[in-house]
């Protein structure tokens, strides 16, 4: 039901208000520089440069390496955390012993301080005093480049992500399983289906539409990640683990080259919204199917 | 029992792989636990796992980080709080009212005014700073008020192209998460930056910080408190009508009491998510109102390997989040989180 009152607009102007002054603002502000040569150090006058900005930007090999490198961390970490996180949900809602218990300790990741998480992270994978040390030591392998080397330190930044995360998914799909309808598992149980055509007959299509959101939340969510990068590797070795946002910051607070810095925010915000597009291209004939 | 639940040998397996995972999710916060009790001798000794058996507990980390000597510790701590605090109440409560108003009124904004802002909003900024010579500050703000002016003068207006509804603003709102914070964060600084040369201090302020913690809270909060107000039932409200109860008093009075669940989740995600953020904190601040996070993630750099002291730092962001864990658990248990998924 609608009605009408002039005092909706009092209710919804403040967040209107704030979110177009402080997310708004500031993004058409940025736009607006990515077109100038803007320099804080050493000052030299804003003047307009038109698309040079973002042409030196498509050339610039360390920004299609940082690309490759985000996506890397964000479409593996996201990859591992759904199939972790859709076999624990799934355990929980068939009542493994427990499951209470379990439910809260699952979620406790999750709401852990991320730089917190990267510090304790780089303590467990100390090459040489951690606890992951000598677990490899006892089969063999000692003193492992955890984070020195470039492939050893994107798997511990997915190991971390992974970590910290699974539990997101875990608490919604745990969600969406409980809301699914118990008749039609009885059903399948009178035509003596096996649980694994169980789960890919109902559970997996029925999952489909939330499990789409679910994964989506993620991979934009993991796009953003700086502060566990931030903290563990510093972009290293090299820019071997550097990230879009990383990559950002260190152009902006480094070299204070802010119209080059608000270019590649933008190609970012791009490079996200054409992926967001084309996810949900790729998935909507399946929704539909499922509908 | 339900025909779901698990049957026969598989259980053992299953069971066994969930502690696997419990495992594998406690241990990295029971070794920050021990470590910040540990003295510097059994740190770099090599990994020692069990208080009073492997090494033994010592306070020192603990007496070091609240007597002040790493760095300004209750400072941080409690700009942290009043931060997280006051931007989930203040986003809590404008959002549910944004979120109620886009349940139970229409609102219409028609797409060519919403253009208008972008285009006064951009090219008056432009104009503004190059062309009358004006300081960036002073520019931004002028356009920023004539682009919201004038775009809601131009939306009375019966303008072509379509028009947008309730679900479009909130679809709206809820994009604002899509954007990297990145892209923001740069923007803001430099215009907190511009309004500080101009007079009003925003960089390292309480004001300043918590405004932009409430801007990037809100989508979640509208995006929550929309369901959680969709399955209130409307009867109460009728019968209020009924009576001449004005809206903001049936808003206050009935509909908030009645989404209170809804709303002490919603509060208590806000929280967890200010209280964690970085990003924004590493930008906007640099000593009387850095966050927590900051503080920990300084830790890295300046103290190198004294774990000790960095987990007992850590800890300190920890344990709040640990607290508020509970809390979300025993909310979920009660199916409260379910409503928000769909």
């Amino acid at each position: 039901m609608t009605r009408e009152d002039p005092v909706k607009h009092f209710f919804l102007w403040p967040a209107v208000l704030v979110v177009l002054a402080i997310a708004i603002f500031p993004l058409i502000f940025s736009l607006a520089n990515s077109f100038m040569s803007l320099r804080l150090v050493p000052p030299i006058p804003a003047r307009f440069v038109g698309f040079d900005n973002y042409i030196k930007l498509l050339g610039d090999e360390r920004f299609w390496q940082v690309v490759r490198t985000t996506s890397l961390i964000a479409f593996t970490s996201v990859a591992l955390q759904f199939v972790l996180g859709f076999s624990i949900a799934l355990a929980l809602v068939k009542k493994v012993k427990g499951a209470d218990f379990f439910r809260v300790t699952f979620l406790l990741p999750m709401l852990v301080t991320p730089v917190a998480v990267a510090l304790v992270a780089k303590q467990i994978l100390n090459p040489t005093m951690g606890p992951l040390n000598q677990i490899t030591s006892f089969f063999g392998f000692s003193n492992l480049p955890y984070l020195t080397d470039a492939n050893w330190a994107l798997g511990s930044l997915i190991a971390v992500e992974i970590w910290q995360w699974t539990p997101f998914i875990i608490l919604l799909l745990l969600a969406g399983l409980q809301g699914l309808p118990d008749d039609v598992y009885e059903a399948a149980e009178l035509e003596n289906a096996s649980p694994w055509q169980q789960f890919w007959g109902i559970t997996f299509p029925m999952m489909l539409p939330i499990s789409a959101a679910v994964v989506f939340i993620r991979i934009v969510e993991s796009f953003k990640i700086i502060d566990t990068v931030f903290v563990m590797t510093g972009g290293g070795p090299g820019i071997s683990t550097e990230t879009l946002s990383l990559f950002a910051y260190q152009e902006g607070f480094k070299k204070f080259n802010l119209g080059y810095t608000s270019a590649l925010s933008f190609v970012f915000l791009f490079v996200v919204l054409i992926m967001s597009l084309i996810y949900l291209a790729i998935l909507k004939p399946y929704l539909e199917k499922y509908k | 029992m339900s025909v779901r639940d698990l049957k026969g040998s598989g259980r053992h397996w299953v069971l066994a792989g969930c502690l696997a995972w419990l495992a594998f999710s406690l241990f990295p916060l029971y070794w920050v636990a021990i470590t910040s009790f540990k003295s510097p001798v059994d740190v770099v000794g090599g990994p020692t796992y069990l208080p009073f058996v492997d090494f033994q507990p010592t306070l020192t980390a603990w007496r070091d980080l609240f007597s002040g000597i790493r760095g300004e510790f209750f400072s941080n701590f409690w700009s942290s709080t009043i931060v997280a605090l006051s931007s989930a109440v203040i986003a809590t409560t404008i959002g549910s009212m944004a979120a109620y108003s886009l349940v139970r009124f229409t609102f219409r904004v028609r797409l060519l005014s919403g253009v208008a802002f972008f285009v006064i909003a951009m090219g008056g900024y432009l104009l503004g700073r190059d062309v009358f010579g004006v300081s960036p500050a002073l520019a931004s703000i002028v356009s920023f008020c004539l682009a919201l002016a004038l775009s809601i003068f131009v939306n009375r207006f019966r303008l072509p192209g379509p028009v947008l509804g309730n679900d479009d603003i909130v679809f709206w709102f809820v994009s604002q998460r899509l954007f990297p914070p990145i892209v923001v964060a740069f923007a803001l600084f430099l215009l907190y930056t511009e309004m500080g040369k101009f007079g009003f201090r925003m960089t390292d302020t309480y004001f300043g910080l918590t405004l932009a913690y409430v801007a990037f809270s809100l989508p979640i909060v509208i995006w929550l408190m929309r369901d959680f107000i969709a399955s209130l039932p409307l009867d109460v409200e009728e019968a209020a009508m009924v009576d001449n109860v004005p809206t903001w008093r049936i808003f206050f009075g009935i509909v908030l009491p009645m989404s209170k669940p809804g709303l002490i989740a919603t509060f208590v995600i806000t929280l967890a998510f200010v209280w964690n953020e970085f990003l924004f904190a590493l930008f906007l601040t640099n000593s009387k109102w850095q966050t927590l996070p900051i503080l920990v993630a300084g830790q890295n750099s300046q103290r190198g390997d004294e774990w000790w002291a960095i987990s007992a730092a850590a800890l300190v962001a920890i344990i709040p989040m640990v607290l508020i864990a509970g809390l979300l658990g025993r909310m979920m248990r009660s199916g409260l989180l379910t409503g928000a998924v769909k």
